[in-house]
């Protein structure tokens, strides 16, 4: 595939993808970023998707940031640039009319969508999870950590990125 | 927003967002909190919270979404523009340039594979829980509805797994026929309760 086709459908797809990206926000399609840039484009392999999933957790930044970073790997500087631009056009413009739109008016209506998006959230949020240790937990130790911080975390509530650095340690020490 | 405070300038939400980017580790939320609301006083905590509940109703991230209502109100059409250039490229940049970095750790020493696999790994496990406490409060927030409902409200979101892992059903299709069927269902209790 040459660079131009590569880019373009990096624009579509990342476009499309947007659209899709609510309620609980970005994380909620990896499973949709990895059948169609892994799967099916093979832009990457599983191996790298799980490696750029964990640089975009560990380094500061919006939580997006796989994005850019797929779109990197698949076709350098340009293809971040683009997929990016593409990630974020649509719902920004959505944002930037119903925000002029709805800032003198009353909002019930949004409070119903929101509620509605809910029990979709809850279950997508999970398949997010299964998805990401299918492609990522190929050792008894990796779906250990992953169940431990499953039970963990519904008991003690603290940010994900403590999670993130003690299993980045036991995996270190498992390796 | 603040009547009485000067509005900040194209350069100000540049640099604003730009302290947001390379300071959100989990999460941009907080950090923009922080640094809109409790350092820099642009608009207050119940404003804040009004455009968080909105943005979170619309497609896209929840803090571009915010920063772009936000900071169209300051500086017209091209705030938003300048929050996401701050918030984005350079927080963009230390990314690729770390996973280049990363990539070649990786494949030298097992025992950094070892760390990326850690991450990933507990990044699924905490979206595995994060989806059971919504669960779990859907369950629990509605203690005046009949059992019945309850359970319906837990198995749409339980469904979404039958239909993504079991079914192999695309996400975004996934997604809408569950938002539909909890909006039915919400429509339903809601017109059930102004009867009652």
């Amino acid at each position: 595939m040459d660079q131009l086709h590569t880019l373009l459908v990096l624009f579509e797809h990342f476009m499309v993808l947007s659209l899709f990206a609510v309620g609980g926000g970005p994380s909620m399609l990896l499973p949709q970023m990895r059948q169609e840039f892994v799967l099916q484009y093979h832009f990457l392999t599983d191996r790298s998707f799980t490696e750029l999933l964990a640089v975009a957790q560990a380094t500061p930044g919006p939580n997006f940031l796989i994005v850019p970073l797929i779109g990197f790997r698949a076709a350098s500087w340009p293809g971040a640039i683009v997929s990016i631009v593409a990630f974020l056009v649509l719902p920004m413009t959505l944002t930037f009319f119903v925000g002029r739109l709805l800032h003198q008016h009353d909002n019930e209506w949004v409070a119903r969508i929101r509620r509605g998006f809910r029990p979709a959230t809850g279950g997508l949020w999970i398949v997010s999870g299964i998805v990401i240790a299918m492609a990522t937990d190929h050792t008894v130790g990796a779906l250990g950590i992953t169940l431990g911080v499953a039970a963990l975390s519904l008991i003690v509530d603290i940010s994900p990125m403590w999670w993130c650095l003690i299993a980045g340690a036991a995996g270190a020490i498992l390796a | 927003m603040n009547s009485d405070a000067p509005k900040p300038s194209l350069w100000d939400i540049i640099v604003a967002f730009t302290i947001v980017g390379l300071t959100s580790v989990g999460g941009a939320a907080g950090p923009m909190r922080h640094v809109t609301v409790v350092q820099r006083h642009w608009l207050s905590e119940s404003e804040l919270a009004e455009l968080y509940g909105l943005g979170q109703a619309l497609p896209g991230s929840v803090v571009v979404n915010v920063a772009t209502m936000m900071c169209d109100r300051f500086a017209g059409p091209l705030g938003p523009l300048a929050a996401v250039a701050g918030l984005v490229i350079p927080s963009g940049i230390v990314a690729v340039a770390l996973s280049g970095i990363a990539t070649r750790l990786a494949a030298s020493n097992p025992h950094f594979a070892g760390v990326e696999v850690g991450i990933t790994g507990a990044l699924a496990g905490v979206f595995i829980s994060n989806g059971l406490r919504v669960l779990a409060a859907l369950w629990s927030e509605a203690p005046d509805l009949r059992v019945a409902w309850r359970c319906a409200r837990v198995a749409i979101g339980a469904l979404g797994i039958v239909l993504v892992i079991g079914l192999h059903l695309i996400v975004p299709v996934a997604m809408v026929v569950l938002v539909v069927l909890s909006i039915l269902l919400d429509w339903h209790l809601r017109g059930a309760e102004s009867t009652a």
